[in-house]
């Protein structure tokens, strides 16, 4: 097809050729093409097959507004071919047919209608019950538009950004731009966001008349000129806006251009102020078979020709409802095309130099007249054209039909914004009220036609967002506002919505399959509210958004079905306005794990590293997994633990104490100097949330650890149980700010001993006892003598940045001990050994302390303290029937413990395994379990019930723990 | 093949005195209301609802059903729920579009494994068919998963718990809604409960904005509001949290995922509808509130989590996310309860994010206890009491905190 692209609004540049591969052939479009007007203008006309009944379907809209031309690129189905830009080497597919989109086998279902009422689904295939398994399969294979492989890779890269500004704008058209230059003018920083390739909007391809012998057209490009070089405005084009969110979040995606090394990218904009200025869509025109290839909208049309040079068909018939059909009609013409007549719906109203001009051009115009039925299977062969009444009618033969009912603006995207939206009859519009704080509208989707009035509009809105700013515009607001009062206002509006005579296939959505017919039998189950009419059509639900049925369904229910003062209410519009790609949402997708200070020292020393919580921490340093030398080296000789993950607060004021009497179960008036206190949170259950030490560096100031998983936690939860004292303290997250290194075994003394010169021996620093050192003179540690693995331990907190340092330096002196790594797994079976918990491994949200046998933890004689939990522990203190953390050990020592997560049963389950292993150091399989209380006795029989056992139990007797070093000798050497 | 579209919902005249009164036309109240007219011969009972029916969770929920939970309070509900659905599709008349493809829960470490190792066991102590899968078994069931090294969180193995799958939603509202007008009950929607009269402890009459309806029960099935509710008007507190919960779909796909997958690591859960949407979601907004808003953090969490454990999916399209609300309680477990303190009053919620999953049982069962006075054994562990008595349920082990005071 010869292109027109000599003409000024054209976007295609005819000097680049692009070839694309559609259904094995190659198509030649140019530089500019979208993918859909590129193979319209290689003579394609269906271009997809609808979801229910197959029926073909053709370019309608070219914004998007249904699925009508998506298609599959390069292995990404679902694409919108009319929003996507043609680029060389592209491979194009049909979806949804057998076959082809011409001959799809599938067509047939179009014929079976009748047999697919809305909500037949409900009433078919469950009878008989055996059915239904066999119908499913079918219904799920022929479900379903595009197809995505399991195997599908992502070649290309996206990528995200989060701007501020002070304004941003929705639509790049004539009422956008002057927003946006309005406001940069008054000093605001403006992000103007435009979903095409370029600025312009309704005014870029329209060649009728401005002012003063400009073309709206050269009016586009004076105003997108100004935009593009004022410093304050940064323009986003092939950007839609997807969502808006409270307190003017706006998300939108970019498509990249050639230079650009994304595909897509996610932008995340913050505002002051928020104008949408989106426009208007064209209201679809209901009639039979509305929906065939052929048919398409006004601005389809028109954008057709004057943005891409291709005449939609060699002769058209109008049906229309705004004086844009007109005018597009006269264009169309003026470029070739035969326009067989011009039906209006509208009685009068019309722009009276435009009849004229179609007078002037012998153009039949029928006021009052609309489309009543197009004829033909996969293209338009005829239109019928009827009187409003349906008392008149004529058949047409035609290639085109270009329809629409009338205007709607664009208002999904102030519906997501949670605007009220009203319906106003004088437009037949629904219009904003009640904006939401600093979000203003402005142009033609305020229902302005006149192009002065939409760009003051837009003017007026950009002064009002600067005025939202607190920028004072100097009066300049009033003298807008009264010049636009001056202006023409917004137009009648056609309200047209019923066909005359109602037809069988009258689609109100294109995308669900969902006719007229079916909105009826909606009615006559009972739903008369457009939500529930949704969902039980599903008519809007489809990748559309709704931009076909949105507003004719609640304007069809509300003529149908509302008592006739009743305005009609609109349905819920959801983001994303604009389907899109899961790989744009998640943009670079960054990986956000923490990591300790010697993260790399351990990867090095061969640590195989796990995720926990947000760290990343070694589990195991042998490649097979295997921890028996780790846990040899720590109870026999010296190993380290790098602990840095947990937390660590410095706690200081005048009421720091009262605060930690509040959290912490213990009695915290009394901790020795040089000495740590060890103790426990619960939450007012009583159960367990954290457990750490306390010591005091000097008068109310205090340093505590609480477990890695309670780090993040620990300051709201401090605060929010002191929120009503009014205590004054402060708290200090030191967690990042200390590394922790945990050394253990027989000879840690010595260990340290070689890096420090203070006096580390046991009477000088015995158990329990806290000590601030320098290692070799220099780097001060906090240094806690601890015992979670059951041996004589230092655990060393180390700042941050010493920690590599110190890390090497106990690596050195430890060399004579063949000093090594000890990971997670070895502390684990270490501290099981001794009987010691993992909070969220021994203990759940039903474990109080006193089910742990941690008890005596709890300091009962502190009732001013109000501690959390308190009551609860005093309630819950001899309550039967509750879990108990108890130790077991198997029957058979020869039988491997039950792995973790087996449940403990008799007739009914009774607990379960917490954690179990072989234990090198006892020989023995042992393990703690939480059991109710009447199991928990010692040399108590449990039944151990493992998954995949077929019934298969193994015993084990409940054994005294701690298991390894009852009286604590090995902490006190 | 052509049917009479007959009435789904009718039109019921307003009566000044029921035998029974639900608020709430969602799917516990509408099911409870089913039951009695069906079981225990009450069919003078009303359901009223604020909006319409199934506008709250029962229309928002992702529509999976399961009985894979962790304790033996919940597990037979659940197991009867599951076995419910068939046998009401065939009761009900109305295609329930039960689609049993079974659900894997995936872990992504040793930890997750232990905790999905309890649910198993005790599933299959059940009787119920559950099983725990490695990472290899896990890509033959669902190929396109990523097994490898790669994801932040790898996959260690899962769940597979196959009577599980999905359950439209919707058809369950309307097919319990035209069950009860078939039985006599009345629906009123666009009604709202404005008080419940009590006298010497006992429930003498509702009002509502349509007028004061004399009634000896009540239920208290208002989903979210439940909690709110019970406060205004009767004085009683509930442990209830209510949160947003948000859920997506993507465009329609041809066949591409045949089992509910989710992943408490990830937070995420997705499974494809007899449409062909990816329909996913997961945790809560991490704080209360009574709006069903969307957040712009949310979707692309869910982008980026899917697109982790489902490379292919970074070539789906997200479509339409909505809200809903979720009433949670400190152990994730409901409350059902009924005369305490007020003689006639009941109460079925608490239900979180779980409500859809067992609403036909619970209503079945709460009919009974409307009806005889007598709770069912089944549902006596979710009293409200426990939470006085410090005696939480163990549905989940991580401790729970949906704010600060919990």
């Amino acid at each position: 097809m010869k292109r027109l692209s000599q003409l000024p609004t054209c976007r295609i540049d005819p000097e680049k050729k692009v070839f694309i591969t559609y259904r094995g052939k190659s198509y030649q479009g140019y530089e500019g093409d979208t993918v859909a007007s590129l193979l319209y203008a290689n003579g394609i006309r269906i271009f997809s097959r609808s979801l229910k009944y197959h029926r073909p379907r053709g370019l309608y809209s070219l914004d998007g507004e249904c699925s009508n031309t998506t298609m599959a690129i390069d292995g990404i189905p679902n694409l919108r071919t009319e929003t996507t830009p043609a680029r060389h080497g592209m491979t194009v597919k049909a979806q949804n047919v057998v076959g082809s989109p011409e001959f799809d086998l599938l067509g047939i279902m179009d014929r079976f209608s009748r047999a697919m009422p809305a909500g037949f689904f409900y009433h078919m295939f469950h009878k008989p019950p055996s059915l239904w398994p066999l119908a499913l399969k079918r219904i799920r294979k022929i479900a379903g538009l595009g197809t995505l492989r399991h195997d599908f890779v992502m070649q290309v890269r996206f990528d995200e950004i989060y701007p501020h500004t002070d304004l941003c704008v929705i639509g790049g058209g004539p009422a956008g731009m002057s927003t946006a230059l309005a406001a940069a003018d008054q000093g605001l920083q403006v992000i103007l966001i435009e979903a095409r390739p370029w600025l312009g909007g309704i005014f870029d391809y329209r060649p009728a008349k401005y002012l003063d012998g400009f073309s709206l057209h050269e009016r586009a490009g004076v105003l997108s000129q100004r935009v593009t070089e004022n410093k304050n405005i940064r323009v986003f084009l092939q950007t839609a806006v997807v969502g808006i969110y409270p307190d003017n979040q706006i998300t939108a995606f970019q498509v990249g251009g050639r230079p650009d090394a994304y595909k897509e990218r996610y932008v995340e904009i913050r505002a002051k102020s928020l104008v949408v200025a989106t426009g208007c869509l064209e209201r679809p025109l209901l009639f039979e078979n509305n929906e065939r290839p052929g048919v398409m909208q006004v601005g389809c049309a028109h954008r057709l020709a004057r943005t891409w040079g291709i005449l939609p068909g060699k002769n058209a018939v109008f049906c229309t409802g705004h004086d844009l059909g007109l005018e597009a009609a006269i264009d169309l013409f003026d470029l070739g095309m035969e326009v067989l007549c011009v039906a209006d719906n509208r009685e009068d109203g019309q722009d009276a130099e435009l009849v004229a001009e179609l007078k002037k051009r012998n153009i039949p115009f029928y006021r009052g007249w609309v489309a009543a039925k197009v004829k033909g299977k996969k293209a338009v062969k005829a239109v019928t054209i009827s009187t409003v009444s349906g008392t008149r009618r004529r058949d047409i033969p035609c290639e085109v039909l270009v329809a629409s009912a009338g205007l709607t603006p664009a208002t999904g995207l102030l519906s997501i914004a949670q605007c009220k939206l009203s319906y106003d009859n004088h437009t037949g519009f629904f219009l904003p009220v009640n904006l939401p704080e600093r979000v203003y509208a402005s142009g033609r989707m305020l229902g302005f036609h006149h192009p002065l009035s939409i760009e003051i509009s837009g003017r007026l809105a950009g002064l009002n967002a600067a005025a939202g700013c607190k920028e004072t515009t100097n009066g300049l607001r009033k003298e807008v506002e009264e010049q636009l009062a001056t202006l023409p206002g917004p137009p009648l509006g056609s309200k047209w919505v019923s066909p005359p005579g109602k037809g069988k296939k009258v689609f109100i959505c294109f995308d669900e399959d969902a006719t007229l017919q079916n909105i009826d039998q909606a009615f006559s189950v009972g739903f008369e509210m457009p939500e529930l009419i949704k969902r039980f059509t599903a008519a809007g639900t489809g990748p559309g958004q709704g931009g076909i049925p949105g507003h004719n369904l609640p304007l069809y229910v509300g003529q149908s079905r509302l008592p006739a003062d009743d305005p009609p209410s609109p349905t819920t519009v959801r983001p994303p306005m604009v389907p899109v790609l899961l790989a744009t949402y998640a943009g670079k997708n960054l990986d956000m794990s923490k990591r300790t200070p010697v993260h790399d020292l351990q990867i090095s020393s061969g640590g195989k590293m796990e995720r926990v919580g947000g760290w990343r921490r070694a589990r195991y340093f042998s490649p097979d997994k295997s921890i028996r030398e780790e846990i040899e080296a720590v109870r026999t000789s010296v190993a380290i633990l790098d602990a840095s993950t947990l937390g660590k607060f410095r706690l200081h004021g005048p009421d720091a104490l009262k605060a930690l009497q509040r959290v912490y179960v213990g009695d915290m008036t009394n901790i020795a100097e040089g000495k740590v206190k060890y103790s426990a949170m619960c939450n007012d259950d009583g159960c367990l949330i954290d457990d750490g030490v306390v010591v005091q560096r000097g008068k109310n100031d205090y340093f505590f650890t609480t477990s890695t998983a309670r780090a993040g936690g620990t300051i709201e939860w401090i605060r929010f149980h002191t929120r009503y004292d009014g205590w004054d303290f402060h708290l200090v997250n030191l967690t990042d700010a200390f590394g922790v290194i945990n050394l253990a075994g027989p000879k840690a003394r010595e260990v340290l001993e070689r890096a420090t010169d203070s006096d580390v021996s046991p009477e000088a620093f015995p158990y329990a006892g806290y000590r601030e050192l320098l290692i070799l003179n220099t780097i001060p540690v906090r240094v806690m003598r601890l015992g979670f693995v059951g041996e004589l331990s230092f655990e060393l907190h180390v700042p941050a940045s010493y920690m590599i340092t110190v890390w090497k330096i106990l690596e050195e002196t430890g060399k004579p001990w063949g000093i090594r790594n000890f990971g997670l797994e070895a502390q684990n079976i270490l501290r099981m050994e001794k009987g010691h918990v993992i909070i969220g491994s021994e203990s759940e949200q039903r474990t109080t302390l006193h089910d742990l046998g941690l008890g005596f933890l709890w300091h009962r004689n502190k009732p001013e303290a109000k501690t959390v939990g308190a009551a609860a522990l005093k309630h819950t203190e001899n309550q039967k029937g509750r879990l108990k953390l108890v130790g077991f050990e198997m029957e058979d020592s020869a039988s491997a413990p039950p792995r973790d997560g087996s449940i403990i049963v008799d007739e009914k389950i009774r607990g379960y395994v917490c954690t179990a292993r072989y234990s090198h150091t006892l020989n023995a399989s042992v393990g703690m379990a939480l059991v109710e209380d009447r199991l928990s006795s010692i040399s108590e029989r449990l039944a151990i019930f493992e998954d995949d056992c077929n019934g298969k139990l193994t015993y084990a007797r409940v054994a005294r723990m701690p298991f390894y070093d009852p009286e604590g000798a090995r902490l006190k050497i | 093949m052509v049917f009479k579209h007959e009435q789904l919902l009718g039109k019921s005249r307003f009566r000044s005195s029921y035998d029974a009164v639900i608020i709430g036309g969602g799917l516990h109240g509408l099911a409870t209301a089913y039951y009695l007219a069906k079981d225990h011969g009450i069919n003078n009972v009303a359901v009223i609802e604020k909006r319409y029916i199934g506008f709250g969770g029962a229309g928002r929920n992702t529509a999976i059903v399961r009985a894979n939970q962790r304790t033996q309070e919940n597990l037979p509900l659940y197991q009867e729920a599951l076995k419910l659905w068939p046998l009401l599709t065939r009761e009900l008349d109305f295609n329930l579009m039960f689609y049993n493809c079974g659900n894997l829960n995936l872990a992504h470490s040793d930890a997750a494994i232990k905790s999905l190792r309890l649910n198993v066991s005790s599933a299959q102590f059940h009787g119920i068919d559950s099983r725990l899968l490695d990472a290899k078994e896990c890509k033959t069931l669902v190929p396109a998963l990523d097994i490898s090294d790669r994801p932040r969180y790898p996959i260690f193995g899962g769940m597979y718990h196959p009577p599980g799958g999905i359950v439209r939603h919707d058809a369950v509202v309307w097919g319990l809604a035209r069950g009860c007008i078939k039985h006599g009950v009345h629906i009123h929607q666009n009604t709202e409960v404005t008080d419940i009269g009590v006298k010497n402890g006992k429930v003498e009459f509702i009002e509502t904005t349509r007028g004061k309806i004399k009634t000896e029960k009540v239920l208290n099935a208002a989903g979210a509001y439940s909690a709110a509710l019970a406060y205004q008007m009767l004085d009683i507190r509930m442990p209830i949290s209510v949160l947003t919960i948000q859920a997506m779909v993507t465009q329609p796909l041809k066949p591409l995922m045949d089992h509910v997958v989710s992943s408490g690591a990830y937070h995420v859960y997705a499974n494809q509808t007899l449409k062909g949407e990816i329909a996913t979601g997961s945790h809560m907004d991490p704080w209360p509130n009574y709006t069903t808003q969307n957040t712009a953090y949310y979707i692309k969490h869910q982008a980026e989590a899917l697109t982790e454990l489902f490379p292919c999916l970074k070539g789906a399209k997200f479509m339409r996310i909505w809200g809903g609300l979720a009433d949670m309680t400190p152990d994730m477990a409901p409350i059902i309860d009924g005369n305490d303190p007020v003689e006639g009053y009941f109460v079925d919620c608490g239900w979180g994010y779980f409500g859809f999953k067992s609403s036909a049982v619970t209503g079945k069962y709460m009919a009974r206890f409307m009806a005889t006075g007598q709770c069912p054994a089944i549902l006596k562990p979710f009293t409200r009491q426990r939470f006085e008595k410090h005696r939480l349920m163990g549905e989940t082990a991580a401790l729970v905190e949906f704010s600060p005071n919990n």
